[in-house]
């Protein structure tokens, strides 16, 4: 038995993955029409490269980048330009889309295929991931090519690719690594050639025997890691891989590490070998709202009802609708959003599954002190930060916090700690840019 | 489709099952065992006390709400309970029964609500109002120690101790007849004869001094017999209600640790510290202190568990609470050999309550990442 690796610190929240866990990737062709946004990539969005009535076809690029922390967007359809508009969006209240009426989704090949990736420089392949518009595609969203090109003073020796998906209720890294391990193999090592780094490992945890066991057969080294959320956020993974602790306010690169999630080094293999840009993604529809939980391949633009219509539909009792898991994800008021490339998961949850307790006074019980996988002190944080003692709240590490909503779990008083932190370093971050 | 509304909420969307009314009622469920034991050794008159402080908490803590308009369901949190049971355990149960009514109705309005109310007193209510009843009413406080099972006549009233603990105690003051001394008192008259003893010395009459050190001997090896420890576990010594037993008290901190309320390190660091202080000076010399008598006996169990732990006055950094435990241990055992009192367990905890925002200041812990020099 190989011995599971962990972080400090962490909570076993109920995983509820078995609700769509052996569901197949079903894929979904693309709807009559698709909202694409241009900002599905963190950083700035994309300018549109279209105008109305514009015929497009598919991978097509329809925005163009604008700046470093930027990518390019392609058409996912073949179709004609219907509108560009304001539409909501899962993550920001609501963001430019540019709205295709579908003909066909067929063609999507737009680069030359590259049959062996070695006979190409770095430099080729990080331009190529550029252009197909590859962002990161566990949540975060942050263009894969800006991680593939370090500054030329950071030696990097590790590639961690991020199989671990510790938000309950997910499985769409895990059916993936189940149905279409060959793409992430070869995504991985492509990834590793292009950093120039032998070191490359697989996360996964251990909930995910199948995965460990195929990917182990295929001669892929492996690293099983304990179930703990937050186990996939970056620097956990990395501190659990390496021992290495990523600095406060610095990157994985700092400690020579580069980590991709299994869904982007997959979209990797796709736009070097097939020459196809990002134009699809794997997308788990779960939670006890839904009538049949399953596990979708579907492209980006399709509006999440959709989604819960090929599905079968919410059931009486549905709650609270959440792009994303559960931990981090964010609630949204409708259903008429389009998937990016960053959705991997939309969740419909009754009233038995949410957490509903009354806020109520800190009791100082300190559970958050001790499963706070960042070392900070939320409570404090949230009590300086609740006074608008901004600059307190900054002395107590609240930038540090990446929300990952593991003291809010705990805590028996209920009390929106993520908020309140939040707020602090919206504050904090404000007041820097007055005082500059 | 006909465009359906969500319920909009931060993340994250679940949570664990705990709540804080969940944890105060199982610190009174973990209480009850004592209660037990408290009823079966001073009578049903411990169980009335303990009622009346418990009733009288929820009143303080209701009308306090009421008159501040806050939503008066706090009083019901269970956490006014826990309060109101905790000070009635620091009675002994000869106390006439409007001090316990007295002692929480301060505990709840000066000690909690004046200050906020749940999760922002400074230093833990009930222990306050302990204090209050001790300064106010010390003839009171210290007199009503009733011996076990004194309430049935039948029984004998020496704890079963051997021949001279029974003589020393017949030596101090009580209020009456069904009166007994507490182990502690005991113990404390055994470092009145030391110093006696050296008086005597200095006076050139050394028969006198070795006849008053050869009984205060005498007693602390009575003391430490297995008779005396079997007492004290079981509850058969005279104290305040609800430190009498320390098995029962044990069982209600095992029944914390399964829940998940109780955090080690607190009672761990308080206790280990009594201990290892009680053998380096809670004898008459250095290093021949006796520590599991002064860990059965009087509060620290009772403090320990309930009090020590208290979440909203000890420290929430982890090294923090280790601090705290240390410097209570410490100050308990400071009291005990050298203070005015035989215990030392509330003030102790009281002292440390007062420096806890002092002790999370400086134990914060480092930040994951926070730069190291030349990493």
């Amino acid at each position: 038995m190989i011995k599971a690796r962990s972080f400090k610190g962490g909570i076993h929240p109920p995983g509820n993955k078995d609700l769509s866990s052996k569901q197949p990737i079903n894929r979904l062709p693309a709807p009559e029409t698709v909202w694409v946004p241009l900002c599905q990539h963190m950083g700035v969005p994309s300018k549109p490269a279209v105008s109305k009535g514009d015929k497009v076809i598919r991978g097509q690029e329809i925005g163009s980048q604008s700046g470093f922390i930027s990518l390019p967007t392609h058409s996912p359809v073949n179709g004609t330009v219907k509108s560009i508009e304001n539409f909501p969006m899962p993550h920001r209240r609501t963001g430019p889309c540019v709205v295709i009426e579908t003909e066909s989704e067929d063609g999507g090949q737009v680069f030359e295929k590259w049959d062996d990736y070695s006979s190409h420089s770095p430099a080729e392949i990080i331009e190529r991931v550029k252009l197909a518009g590859i962002c990161g595609m566990g949540g975060a969203s942050f263009p894969t090519y800006v991680k593939l090109s370090p500054p030329p003073d950071k030696n990097i020796d590790t590639l961690i690719i991020n199989g671990i998906e510790c938000e309950p209720y997910l499985t769409a890294d895990h059916r993936l690594m189940l149905e279409n391990p060959d793409d992430i193999i070869l995504g991985m090592e492509i990834l590793a050639y292009t950093l120039g780094v032998e070191n490359c490992l697989l996360g996964i945890e251990i909930n995910k025997p199948d995965a460990i066991k195929l990917m182990d057969e295929k001669g892929i080294s492996v690293l099983p890691l304990k179930v703990s959320y937050p186990q996939g956020a970056e620097k956990q993974l990395i501190d659990a891989a390496t021992g290495r602790e990523v600095p406060a306010g610095g990157l994985p690169l700092d400690v020579g590490v580069v980590v991709q999630n299994v869904g982007t080094a997959a979209a990797v293999a796709k736009a070097v070998r097939d020459g196809e840009p990002s134009l699809r993604r794997i997308i788990t529809l779960t939670g006890r709202g839904v009538i049949s939980p399953a596990n979708y391949d579907a492209c980006v633009g399709t509006l999440f009802s959709d989604l819960i219509g090929k599905s079968g539909g919410y059931t009486e009792d549905v709650k609270r609708l959440i792009s994303g898991g559960p931990m981090m994800g964010m609630s949204l008021y409708t259903d008429g959003v389009p998937v990016t490339k960053g959705t991997s998961g939309v969740l419909a949850l009754t009233d038995d599954e949410v957490r509903d307790v009354d806020e109520s006074p800190c009791i100082r019980c300190g559970k958050c002190v001790d499963v706070c996988p960042l070392r900070l002190t939320p409570n404090l944080i949230a009590l300086a930060a609740e006074n608008e003692k901004w600059k307190l709240a900054g002395d107590f590490g609240a930038l540090n916090c990446m929300a990952c909503g593991t003291c809010s779990y705990v805590c028996p008083a209920g009390r929106y700690l993520v908020h309140y932190i939040k707020k602090a370093q919206d504050a904090i971050r404000a007041n820097k840019g007055r005082e500059a | 489709m006909a465009t359906r509304r969500f319920e909009l909420a931060m993340s994250p969307h679940v949570g664990a099952s705990q709540t804080t009314r969940k944890i105060m009622f199982d610190v009174v469920i973990a209480l009850l065992p004592a209660l037990a034991a408290a009823t079966w050794f001073f009578g049903p008159r411990a169980l009335l006390i303990v009622f009346l402080s418990a009733a009288t908490a929820v009143a303080a803590e209701y009308l306090c709400l009421k008159f501040m308009k806050r939503p008066v369901s706090f009083a019901l949190d269970g956490s006014a309970i826990v309060t109101g049971m905790l000070l009635a355990y620091n009675l002994p149960s000869g106390v006439p029964l409007w001090l316990p009514v007295l002692g929480t109705a301060f505990a709840i309005v000066v000690g909690k609500q004046a200050f906020g109310g749940l999760g922002h007193n400074i230093v833990n209510p009930a222990l306050l109002g302990r204090a209050f009843l001790m300064a106010s009413f010390p003839i009171l406080m210290t007199a009503g120690w009733a011996a076990p099972e004194a309430w049935n006549s039948s029984a004998d009233n020496t704890w079963g101790t051997s021949g001279i603990v029974a003589e020393e105690m017949s030596t101090i003051p009580m209020a009456d007849a069904i009166s007994g001394a507490t182990p502690l008192n005991v113990l404390k008259q055994t470092f009145d004869l030391d110093a006696s003893a050296v008086n005597a010395r200095n006076e050139g009459n050394t028969a006198e001094a070795a006849s008053l050190e050869e009984r205060a001997e005498g007693i602390r090896s009575a003391l430490s017999c297995k008779s005396t420890y079997m007492n004290l576990l079981v509850g058969r010594s005279g104290g305040c209600l609800g430190e009498t037993s320390v098995i029962l008290l044990l069982v209600g901190a095992i029944y914390l640790i399964i829940r998940g309320v109780l955090e080690l390190r607190l009672p761990i660091s308080y206790l280990g510290t009594v201990a290892v202080l009680a053998w380096v000076f809670g004898g008459s010399g250095w290093f021949n202190g006796d520590p599991l008598f002064h860990v059965l006996a009087g509060g620290v169990i009772l403090g320990g568990i309930f009090m020590v732990s208290d979440m909203v006055t000890t420290p929430v950094t982890p090294k923090g609470r280790i601090i705290f435990g240390i410097g209570a241990g410490l100050l308990t055992m400071v009291i005990r050999r050298w203070g005015g009192y035989p215990e030392g367990c509330s003030y102790s905890i009281l002292l440390m309550n007062l420096v806890t925002p002092l002790i999370d200041k400086l134990t914060l812990p480092k930040v994951f990442g926070e730069v190291k020099k030349n990493g």
